[in-house]
């Protein structure tokens, strides 16, 4: 194959990172929110994958398994039966309508290149546009923690700032160290298992898994 | 002998560095760790009069153990100045710990008096730290600990009422003087390129004046706010009266002087008075809180307030020696400065004494008659004849009588403040020679202060039932207190010998040696020959034998007369406590003259009966303000509450307010620096 492919490849996968990122954002159902999570974490495995072979690095074939199996299949699997478990309303409650949300989105991707330009500018590196999604989707996941009120929606937020930073790690220094990596994804199922007990916990102790009701914690 | 000397303070760290974490351990027997506390410091406390009085003679000690840290090397050494205030706190200790072996007592069963010995031992451990620390930072630890450890010490009572505010009061203060010091001693340290307070002596150099004076002051804020200097003295008559007694004669003798140490050693080791208007300035703040010390303490009626403004006062008067030591150096008068200096060092050493002893002469009666209130004691003479023997001797000492310690260094101190005439510049002439003035009438107020003390709490007849019970402290009190007076009059009648001792230290400060031009003979003299001279072993034979001559010629002509036992005169209406003075009432002549000063607010309440001209009962109150509080506190409490009440609008309590703050600004910063 020639390095041609490679770069539409990588470049198509990055940009429906970047999709299913609005996707999210746009999104109003808690079921197509995991589901949508799923889609970019599989996306994201195939991009490492690709990333894999490009540059016959193993130790990425071994990340890229790890990604599709912990955020595309298990993470997603465990936050469904936790959303059925509690009786979460169906619908998502956003702060920001999604109108709204989408425009800042395009907002904060054009942030994402626009500061990413001086950094990509002089490298030559195949993955450079994916540096520039990548710094998108982060942003965008901090915007999703702040825009969405229940608990459940900031847990996908963090994992969506997680697969930013995942795909940032990637695009520039194709990938860290292994251990590096394996160590990440321990933190993240161990986050997201705790973080799913907490949502449990904050459902039952406050009947909902709105966060603006903590605010009477204050004082 | 230096070795040997070098064990000794090697035994005696060891011993205060495990015998505290080990008596806090062991808590839950109380009373023998306490005993077994106070005994350690006992002994740990000679070891440090040894090796500080070796010192002192013979020159500087390394401990000989060193750690390395990323600043610097981190280890103890003993100059003479370090020793010098070592001797005062292992005096003072030695004392407290044989009181407190009776004194904690009071507390068993009340309070966790394990924790009590335990933290005190620490308390010492962290002073001696402080005057023995080489380093910035090592110091600077060793300092917070004792204010820490001082903060736990003040909050012991903590089920009494004001005790826990004063404790916060008294946090408050001393981290915003640890503060200040920090910044000044970090800035001195970056200037030297180095921690260590032995090369930053030579090291400043490269300073702009502008930084050293801005040093300078952040200094004096930091390190007066420890001394209690006015107006930073708010949280010192709120917290030593809250501590037990025996930790008040602690703080109030020893603590408050290591605020003068580190003065002594930063303005004169390391940043060399140059500018007059430091010393002036010093002079300035003592004279205020001299003046205002001994005003306020005659107004309170708390035995242990009075006591504590008086330290107020004090160390206002070491800061008016200290500030007219710099004045001088500043003109390079070095001789007149090792004067001045010698004078407030010892004047720092004799108010430890008698400040220490007379915390725990009102340690004694409180614990008798269950009261500070001076109002409710009275009588206490008769009861307690050992306490109120020596309570009489440190106030003799405090009021500068002759020929106790207290007379001797407040001599000698007006002898330094009169040879400011040798001063070139004439303003400065004549602005020193108020702060004499200021001296004098603080000395006549201190008097009376010291007179309202002693004949509200332990002459005439008991006022209320709680004196009247009151009896005896226990022998190890009684024998803790009985060391410090005998030493408050060996320190006035050989004063010679401690000048001369004292010598070693201004000498290796200033390097000026003035111990023999003013002690010579049997008198003290000041550096300008022929200008006054004193012999205080003369003056106490003088004393004493004119005593024995009055009571000798008053026994012989007395002999023959009868002896007749009949009341006194009472207008038909029997004489009870009632009619004695109260100590408001001893106070009043002088609240009438300095108006100004206390502001006070008195009110006279009647209780009408049916005829006009009969008052059955008659109130009166009075109220003082405190000018510090309501002009200078209060407005800066008030505003600082206005502007976190403003800002707590960004405190929404909301998960999602607080995320799009992370969020706004990292999007900022991103696009500012990409």
């Amino acid at each position: 194959m020639s390095s041609e492919i490679f770069v539409d490849a990588i470049n198509g996968l990055g940009a429906v990172v970047l999709l299913t990122s609005i996707f999210l954002v746009a999104s109003k159902r808690m079921v197509s929110f995991v589901r949508t999570f799923a889609v970019q974490s599989l996306a994201l495995g195939l991009f490492a994958a690709i990333v894999a072979y490009h540059m016959g690095a193993d130790h990425i074939y071994i990340v890229a398994v790890l990604t599709i199996a912990l955020k595309a299949l298990i993470i997603p699997t465990f936050l469904t039966r936790t959303i059925e478990r509690i009786h979460v309303k169906r619908e998502i409650e956003p702060l920001v309508g999604v109108p709204m949300s989408l425009l800042i989105c395009g907002g904060l991707a054009f942030v994402g290149y626009y500061v990413s330009e001086p950094i990509i500018a002089g490298g030559n590196a195949i993955t450079k546009n994916c540096f520039a999604i990548s710094l998108a989707v982060v942003l965008i996941g901090l915007f999703l923690m702040i825009s969405r009120k229940k608990a459940m929606t900031e847990i996908i937020a963090i994992l969506v700032i997680e697969n930013g930073l995942f795909l940032g790690a990637i695009s520039i220094a194709y990938g860290m160290p292994l251990i590096v990596e394996i160590g990440i994804f321990f933190d993240v199922l161990g986050a997201v298992l705790i973080m799913g007990i907490y949502a449990f916990k904050i459902n039952q102790t406050f009947e909902t898994l709105d966060t603006s009701f903590m605010r009477r914690l204050r004082d | 002998m230096q070795t040997n000397a070098q064990i000794l303070f090697q035994s005696m760290i060891v011993l205060l560095g495990i015998g505290g974490p080990v008596s806090l351990l062991l808590r839950r027997n109380g009373p023998s760790v306490a005993v077994s506390g106070s005994v350690l410091s006992l002994i740990s406390s000679l070891l440090g009069i040894v090796v500080s009085s070796i010192v002192i003679i013979e020159g500087p000690l390394d401990l000989g153990w060193e750690i390395s840290t990323f600043f610097g090397e981190w280890s103890l050494s003993l100059d003479p100045l370090g020793a010098f205030f070592l001797l005062v706190i292992c005096i003072v200790m030695a004392c407290v710990s044989v009181y407190s072996i009776g004194y904690i007592r009071e507390y068993e069963g009340v309070y966790d008096i394990g924790v009590l010995s335990g933290l005190s031992i620490l308390f010492f451990l962290s002073l001696v730290l402080v005057v023995s620390s080489t380093n910035v930072i090592l110091f600077l630890i060793s300092w917070e600990t004792m204010s820490m450890v001082s903060y736990l010490l003040v909050v012991f009572e903590n089920r009494k009422n004001n005790v826990v505010s004063a404790g916060y009061l008294y946090l408050t203060m001393t981290h915003l003087g640890t503060a200040a010091m920090t910044v000044a001693l970090l800035l001195m340290a970056h200037y030297a390129g180095s921690y260590s307070f032995e090369e930053m002596a030579g090291g400043l150099d490269g300073m702009p004046l502008a930084t050293m004076s801005a040093v300078f002051v952040l200094l004096l804020i930091g390190l007066g706010t420890k001394a209690g200097m006015v107006p930073l003295h708010v949280w010192l008559p709120a917290a030593h009266p809250a501590a037990p007694s025996n930790i008040s004669a602690l703080m109030s003798g020893v603590m408050v002087k290591m605020a003068l140490f580190m003065m002594v050693r930063s303005f004169f080791d390391l940043l060399v008075p140059t500018e007059h208007w430091w010393g002036l300035l010093v002079v300035l703040l003592g004279c205020i809180s001299a003046l205002l010390g001994v005003l306020y303490s005659l107004k309170e009626r708390d035995i242990k307030s009075t006591l504590a403004y008086s330290t107020v006062e004090n160390m206002g008067i070491m800061l008016i020696g200290l500030g007219t030591a710099m004045v001088f150096a500043s003109y390079g008068l070095s001789e007149l400065s090792a004067f001045a200096l010698l004078a407030t060092l010892f004047h720092a050493l004799n108010h430890a004494i008698f400040k220490a002893l007379l915390f725990m002469g009102a340690g004694s009666v409180a614990r008798a008659t269950h009261t500070r209130n001076m109002e409710s004691m009275g009588g206490l003479a008769k009861r307690m004849p050992y306490t109120s023997a020596l309570t009489f001797l440190g106030l003799l000492s405090m009021a500068a009588m002759p020929p106790f310690g207290g007379f001797v260094s407040e001599w000698l101190l007006f002898q330094s403040l009169i040879q400011s005439v040798s001063v070139p510049d004439v303003p400065i002439k004549m602005l020193m020679s108020v702060s004499i003035a200021v001296l004098a009438i603080t000395g006549a107020l201190a008097v009376s202060m010291a007179v309202r003390l002693f004949s509200s709490t332990f002459l005439a007849r008991p006022r209320t039932e709680a004196a009247e019970r009151a009896h005896e402290s226990p022998r190890s009190m009684v024998l803790g207190m009985a060391f410090l007076a005998t030493l408050c009059i060996a320190f006035g009648v050989l004063s010679l010998w401690a000048v001369n001792f004292i010598d070693n230290v201004t000498s290796s400060v200033l390097g000026v040696s003035i111990g023999s031009d003013i002690a010579e003979g049997l008198t003290l003299r000041s550096t300008d020959e022929g200008f006054a001279s004193m012999a205080p072993s003369l003056i106490a034979v003088l004393l004493v034998t004119s005593a024995a001559i009055a009571w000798t010629a008053a026994y012989t002509i007395t002999k023959g007369w009868k002896e007749r036992i009949s009341g006194t005169w009472d207008c038909g209406t029997p004489l009870g406590p009632r009619n004695e003075y109260t100590a408001t009432g001893t106070a009043d002549p002088i609240v009438r003259v300095f108006n100004t000063v206390y502001k006070p607010r008195s009110e006279l309440r009647t209780e009408p009966s049916a005829s006009p001209l009969i008052k059955k009962r008659l109130f009166y109150e009075i109220q003082f303000i405190d000018i510090f509080e309501k002009y200078l506190y209060r407005p800066v409490a008030k505003s600082f509450i206005a502007i976190a009440k403003r800002l707590s609008i960004i405190q929404a309590g909301s998960i999602q307010a607080y995320l799009s703050y992370i969020f706004v600004m990292l999007v900022a910063l991103l696009l500012l620096f990409r």
